[in-house]
C-alpha cells in the first residue's frame, strides 16, 4: 500500500490546487447546466412583464452558457497541466522510458558491431587475396612488364605452377640438407677446433 | 511511439478525458438546443441528459484517479537519469560504420582505377 510521501510545499500545494480547480470546474458546470434547464421552465406568474421576463431569462442563460464554457475550458487547461506534471513528476513511467530507449540503442549498437565484424572477416579475406597478388605481381612480373594487377591476376595459375617448380627445392631442401648442411658444419667446426663425435 | 507504453497509458487517458470534456459541452448544447423547439424530443432529451451527467462523472473521477496517483507518485525531485551514454555508444557506432563504409568505397575506388 502506498503511503503519501512528504512532498515538498509547492509539489503538494500544487496537487491541491488541481483538486480545487477540478471541483470547482465541475460544480460550476453541473450548477449552470442545472440553472439553465431550471430557468427554461415557463412560469404563468411572473413579477415583471413576460417581455421584461424573457430578456432576464435570456440574458441569465447567455451568461450560464458562457460559464459552462469557461469551465470547460478551464478543465481542458487542468488536464494539460496534468499531463506536463505527469511527464515530468512520474518516475515509474520515466524511468521505464529510459530503460526502453538504453535498450533499443544498446541493441541497434551491437547490431551495428555484429555487422562491422562479420563485414571484417570477409574483407579481410578478400583483402588477403589482393595483398598476396598485389605482393607477388610488383616484385616479379608487374613492374618488369607492365602488365595490369587484373591480368596478373589472371595469369596467377600459371605463375603458381612455376613458383611451385621454384619453391620445391627450396623447401625440399632443409630436409636431405641435414647431411650435406652437418657436413658443412664440422667442416667450419674441424677448421676452428675438435669436431663433433659424427664426423668420425 | 508504442515503446513507452506506462507513460502512453496515463497521457492517452488523459487524451481520453480532454475529448470527453468537448463532448461534455457538445451535449449541454444538445439539450439546451433540443429545449428551445416547439416540439421537444423527450427521449433525445433524457438520453442527452443522461449522457452529460455520466461523462462530468466520469470526468470527476479520472481526474480525482490521476492526481491522486501523482499524490503517491511525485517526490519533488528532479529526475536524473538519462540515455545519454547509450545515445552516445550508438552514435559511435553508427560512426564506425559510416567510416567503414568510407574506407570500403576508396578501396573500390583504387580497385577501379587500377582496372581502367
Amino acid at each position: 500500500m502506498a503511503q503519501q510521501r512528504a512532498l515538498p510545499q509547492s509539489k503538494e500545494t500544487l496537487l491541491q490546487s488541481y483538486n480545487k480547480r477540478l471541483k470547482d470546474d465541475v460544480k460550476s458546470v453541473m450548477d449552470n447546466f442545472t440553472e439553465i434547464i431550471k430557468s427554461a421552465k415557463i412560469e404563468d406568474e411572473t413579477q415583471v412583464s413576460r417581455a421584461t421576463q424573457g430578456e432576464q431569462d435570456n440574458y441569465e442563460m447567455h451568461v450560464r452558457a458562457a460559464n459552462i464554457v469557461r469551465a470547460g475550458e478551464s478543465l481542458m487547461k487542468l488536464v494539460s497541466d496534468l499531463k506536463q506534471f505527469l511527464i515530468l513528476n512520474d518516475f515509474p513511467s520515466v524511468n521505464e522510458a529510459i530503460d526502453q530507449r538504453n535498450q533499443q540503442l544498446r541493441a541497434l549498437q551491437e547490431e551495428c558491431d555484429r555487422k562491422l565484424i562479420a563485414l571484417r572477416d570477409e574483407v579481410s579475406i578478400d583483402l588477403y587475396e589482393l595483398e598476396e597478388e598485389y605482393y607477388s605481381s610488383s616484385s616479379s612480373l608487374c613492374e618488369a612488364n607492365g602488365r595490369p594487377l587484373c591480368e596478373a591476376y589472371w595469369r596467377l595459375d600459371l605463375d603458381t605452377d612455376s613458383a611451385d617448380g621454384l619453391s620445391a627445392p627450396v623447401l625440399a631442401s632443409p630436409e636431405p640438407s641435414a647431411g650435406p648442411l652437418q657436413a658443412a658444419a664440422p667442416a667450419h667446426s674441424h677448421a676452428s677446433g675438435p669436431g663433433p663425435t659424427e664426423h668420425a | 511511439m508504442a515503446t513507452y507504453s506506462l507513460a502512453n497509458e496515463r497521457l492517452r487517458a488523459l487524451e481520453d478525458i480532454e475529448r470527453e470534456i468537448g463532448a461534455i459541452l457538445q451535449n449541454a448544447g444538445t439539450v439546451i438546443l433540443e429545449l428551445s423547439k416547439e416540439k421537444t424530443n423527450e427521449r433525445l432529451l433524457d438520453r442527452q441528459a443522461a449522457a452529460f451527467t455520466a461523462s462530468v462523472q466520469h470526468v470527476e473521477a479520472e481526474l480525482s484517479g490521476q492526481i491522486r496517483y501523482l499524490t503517491q507518485v511525485a517526490t519533488g525531485q528532479p529526475h536524473e537519469g538519462s540515455s545519454y551514454s547509450s545515445r552516445k555508444d550508438c552514435q559511435m557506432a553508427l560512426k564506425r560504420v559510416d567510416y567503414a563504409r568510407l574506407k570500403l568505397s576508396d578501396v573500390a575506388r583504387t580497385c577501379e582505377q587500377m582496372l581502367e
